[in-house]
């Protein structure tokens, strides 16, 4: 925001609305994530279970921000940074919501994942992955409550980190189903899990550019950085 | 000519229609315009925009010298249209304005009927030779203003009589009457409802493929949607001037960025 | 924003009261209101009353003005005493003086009362014969000379009575009056009852009091305002011919073109104070210069209407440029945004917008002027000139002639007391003209403002 404030005051309400909004989304949407992980690796079927409800109010706040969003554009006719504030808004909206539904469906993987009880070890892989996405998602909420665009960058070079991990994850899966064909089931659902979190990483990233675009108006210069490079393993069968 | 996008025309490097550099503008000891310097493009529309009493219009006056009627004004600097300076002594004021054409923020029709409304401009720069060619120039001007077709049976009745956005653009048909080459609006339409300004801004985006217009707007949405360069003002400053997309989402000035979100004063 | 909603805490709150009841201040408010309406019915009303009066005095004591007593009788036109040669011959004709059409009447007049059995006790022929006016022979004589054919006729004519005898029918002379008059006794008036009983004395419509010349004081019945009525056209024409264009150009030049300095602030402010000058002192100027340096004929109307027309331009001058001013600036900006030049602007567009304005400013300047009468006392107007000025093409601007405000004061300062009526009939036909010029002026500035 500003430090001057808008003539119409009822203005800067709508629109510190909408903010106070995408980082309450924002904290729900870390909070599912974090307890999807944790009810994932204790198998912890009532956990999974209230996750799966919670989704239901990142649905009600997103719809909510669009349609508030939508609403202060037909009334004050943003221009400038208040137009990309809040197109932004919408969209890191949406990005919330994609990783509520992420969150959501590791939570419903609980089931299936906990049927046979795997290595400890693949445990620890997701979780660290999902450390690193959660750590990630900290990270661009706090930009984007101090808009320290300068952040954005480090931030966005973090997330080969996760796509290398997530490639290594994929390929110790991989190694693990052809080890024990019994495995394959419960392997898949955790490769999803671990897909997932990666997504939940690059909607992070989307995030970062938004932001970036919110405060500068200006596209985030660079390549976006690409290691996820799982596409390419293949594991020949011993 | 027409379908040139806005971006392409913003980003032209196309010679410019007018230059001013450094113009200064006083009203008696007020230093009403400083050191203005900028470049209005051919076939497009430059869009002042500023809070009121930021020199927007004053700005725009000089280009006509319709500020020479003001006895205290006092103009600096040079404004050159197509290389000649528009303030060199030889110029006279008169000739200047037929090719400089104006239109008001209040419609101002003469007293009079349309037809001579239209007619008046032609008529004292002897563009016409007979009354068929008065004619002529009578019915394409009004078809350009898109008025041709609502007073046709009607051109002796007095212009006075039309609504707003009809006189408003009356004004506008009788400015381009006199074929000018540059068309200078202020606030044209600040005195018109929502469809007649509609039908205004229609009728600016088509006259652009024929003349350089400039447009003093105070509707930031008005700017936005006609024209495609923005100049901002401020205090009788030039904030700065760039593609009007650029202006509207993402403006290099926090001044700019203030006014046109709402944020100003 | 915030500060006026806290500093309002401290105001005591509105009390809560029905709408339907008036409160006490309101109560007040409106006696205020219905008091200051009273005021001003009354100033209204005060002025109104005083019209009225105005009117009705100057009616009351003038209409009968146009009202004159006359003596209809029989008069042989004898050809042996008027045209002893017999010729017709004009240069003959003018040998008869009016003291041998004076004889004329009186036999004839005498003659006509033994014929109707009007007795005469009492009084002797001169007495008698000093009923009619002494301007009837002089206008039997004009008609005669003016038409030689009626000589040797009998015709009936109409000739004045004397101003005491007209002023005994209109109320004005009574015996009492009479007793102590030397120009009237009072077996004159009982001779005029009886004349008036006979049909020869009556009343009629008196067409000469607009057409006649001034006349002496013993002749008020033969005087008239045909002099000053004529003067007075003159003068109008004349002013409103040099006026309006003199005044016009001059506030255009003004308000449209002079550059805005010292010297022309000068001139504005000198025209203010000109229209303030008292009118004498431009009869004084008018004196100086016109009649003393540039040696115009005395008591002529072009020198009356040059001293008007100096006297109405600041006038007009002001009216014409705030019609100049009230014309919207947007007009102007139109024009010149169309690359109109000056001249052009202010001709086909603000002059046109003005003319309602400027010509009612003109006619109501001409009809103030029409009313003046100092600076023509001055310019010598005031005297007295007993014959007509030529047409206007025959240079009668030249010669002397008088003004109807000018004659309203000379005739009011004359002693006899026929003339006070007739002051006050020169005054309703001033009147006349002056609404007349008024009416002009509304109907002027309709038909123009109609035009859109």
């Amino acid at each position: 925001m500003s430090d001057i404030s808008h003539t119409v005051t009822a203005y800067d309400d709508e629109l510190r609305f909408l903010s106070d909004r995408i980082a309450e989304m924002g904290g729900h949407a870390e909070r599912m994530v974090d307890r999807a992980v944790t009810a994932l690796i204790k198998g912890d079927h009532g956990l999974s279970r209230t996750i799966i409800a919670d989704d239901a109010i990142l649905d009600r706040w997103e719809r909510e921000v669009v349609d508030k969003a939508i609403l202060v554009i037909a009334k004050r006719q943003p221009m400038a940074k208040d137009l990309r504030e809040i197109v932004g808004t919408m969209r890191i909206a949406s990005d919330l919501e994609r990783i509520g539904d992420l969150g959501k469906n590791i939570a419903k993987r609980t089931v299936a994942v906990s049927e046979v009880k795997q290595p400890l070890r693949l445990y620890r892989g997701v979780e660290a992955l999902a450390e690193l996405a959660l750590l990630q998602l900290k990270e661009v909420l706090d930009i984007f409550a101090n808009r320290k665009v300068e952040d954005i960058t480090v931030l966005r070079d973090r997330d080969e980190d996760i796509d290398a991990k997530y490639t290594s994850l994929f390929r110790e899966l991989l190694t693990y189903m052809m080890e024990d064909p019994r495995n394959i089931s419960a392997c898949t659902h955790l490769l999803f899990c671990a897909k997932n979190i990666e997504r939940i990483g690059d909607h992070v990233t989307n995030i970062a550019e938004t932001i970036h675009y919110m405060v500068t108006g200006l596209e985030l210069k660079g390549e976006r950085p690409k290691d996820d490079q799982h596409n390419a393993v293949v594991v020949a069968a011993k | 000519m027409n379908d040139m996008s806005t971006a392409e025309i913003a980003a032209t490097t196309a010679p410019a229609k007018i230059t001013a550099r450094n113009v200064q503008v006083y009203y008696g000891a007020t230093h009403a315009i400083k050191n203005v310097s900028v470049d209005i493009l051919d076939k497009a529309v430059t869009a002042f925009i500023g809070p009121s009493g930021c020199g927007k219009s004053t700005f725009l006056r000089c280009i006509n010298r319709m500020n020479d009627t003001i006895s205290v004004c006092r103009v600096e600097g040079k404004i050159e249209i197509e290389g000649e300076d528009i303030y060199d002594r030889r110029v006279d004021p008169v000739q200047l304005r037929a090719k400089v054409g104006m239109v008001f923020q209040k419609p101002n029709p003469f007293p009079k009927s349309i037809y001579d409304n239209v007619a008046y401009g032609p008529k004292i720069h002897g563009l016409t030779r007979n009354k068929a060619e008065l004619d002529e120039v009578v019915e394409t001007s009004l078809k350009k203003a898109a008025l041709w077709n609502e007073v046709k049976d009607r051109l002796a009745s007095p212009g006075t009589g039309l609504s707003g956005g009809q006189q408003q653009r009356l004004c506008i048909a009788r400015a381009i009457a006199t074929h000018p080459e540059v068309l200078l609006m202020d606030e044209p339409c600040s005195a018109l409802d929502p469809i007649a300004t509609a039908q205004v801004e229609e009728l600016i985006d088509e006259l652009r493929s024929q003349f350089s217009v400039v447009i003093v707007t105070h509707s930031m949405q008005q700017a936005a949607r006609v024209s495609q360069r923005t100049a901002m003002f401020h205090l009788g400053e030039l904030v700065e001037i760039d593609a009007t997309e650029t202006i509207f989402t993402n403006p290099s000035h926090k001044k700019t960025q203030d006014y046109i979100t709402g944020r100003y004063g | 924003m915030s500060d006026i909603i806290a500093t309002g805490a401290a105001v005591p709150a509105r009390p809560k009261n029905s709408i339907l009841v008036e409160d006490k201040l309101m109560k007040k408010r409106n006696a205020a209101e219905a008091r200051f309406k009273a005021y001003g019915i009354a100033a209204i009303a005060i002025s109104l009353a005083t019209l009225a009066i105005m009117l009705w005095t100057i009616f009351s004591d003038g209409v009968s003005a146009f009202r004159q007593a006359t003596l209809t009788f029989p008069v042989t036109l004898d050809a042996a005493k008027l045209d002893p040669q017999g010729a017709r011959n004009p240069a003959d004709l003018v040998k008869v003086t009016t003291v041998g059409y004076g004889t004329l009447l009186t036999t004839a007049f005498r003659a006509h009362l033994q014929e109707k059995g009007v007795s005469t006790e009492g009084l002797d022929d001169k007495a008698v014969g000093d009923m009619i006016s002494k301007a009837a022979p002089a206008q039997l004589r004009d008609s005669v000379l003016a038409n030689p054919s009626l000589i040797g006729t009998t015709k009936d004519i109409s000739v004045y009575a004397t101003g005491r005898i007209d002023g005994f029918l209109k109320g004005r002379v009574t015996m009492q009056t009479a007793e102590r008059d030397a120009n009237v006794s009072p077996e004159q008036l009982q001779l005029a009852d009886r004349l008036r009983e006979a049909g020869i004395l009556k009343l009629q419509f008196n067409s000469g009091f607009l057409t006649n010349t001034d006349a002496s004081d013993q002749r008020p019945e033969a005087s008239g305002l045909g002099v000053a009525i004529i003067g007075s056209l003159y003068m109008m024409a004349l002013v409103a011919l040099m006026v309006l264009p003199v005044g016009v150009a001059a506030s255009i030049y003004l308000e449209e073109f002079a550059p805005k300095n010292r010297f022309t602030d000068l001139i504005e402010v000198n025209i203010s104070n000109l229209a303030a000058v008292p009118s004498i002192v431009f009869g004084i100027l008018g004196l100086a210069i016109f009649i003393n340096f540039a040696g115009l004929p005395q008591s002529s109307s072009l020198v009356g209407a040059l001293v008007i027309t100096l006297m109405t331009l600041p006038t007009i001058i002001i009216a014409t440029r705030a019609a100049l001013r009230a014309v919207p600036p947007s007009i102007r900006d139109a024009a010149l945004g169309v690359g109109a030049s000056k001249m052009q602007t202010v001709f086909h567009h603000v002059l046109p917008l003005a003319a309602p304005g400027i010509l009612t400013g003109t006619i109501l300047g001409l009809a103030s002027a029409l009313g003046e009468t100092a600076p023509l006392l001055l310019i010598g107007m005031v005297a007295f000139v007993a014959n007509y000025p030529a047409g206007p093409l025959e240079g009668g601007v030249m010669d002397p002639a008088t003004a109807l405000p000018v004659q309203v004061y000379s005739w009011a300062a004359r002693s006899d007391p026929a003339f006070i009526e007739r002051s006050s009939g020169a005054i309703i036909v001033l009147l006349f003209f002056l609404v007349v010029m008024n009416a002009i002026a509304i109907l002027l500035r309709r038909r123009f403002e109609r035009r859109w």
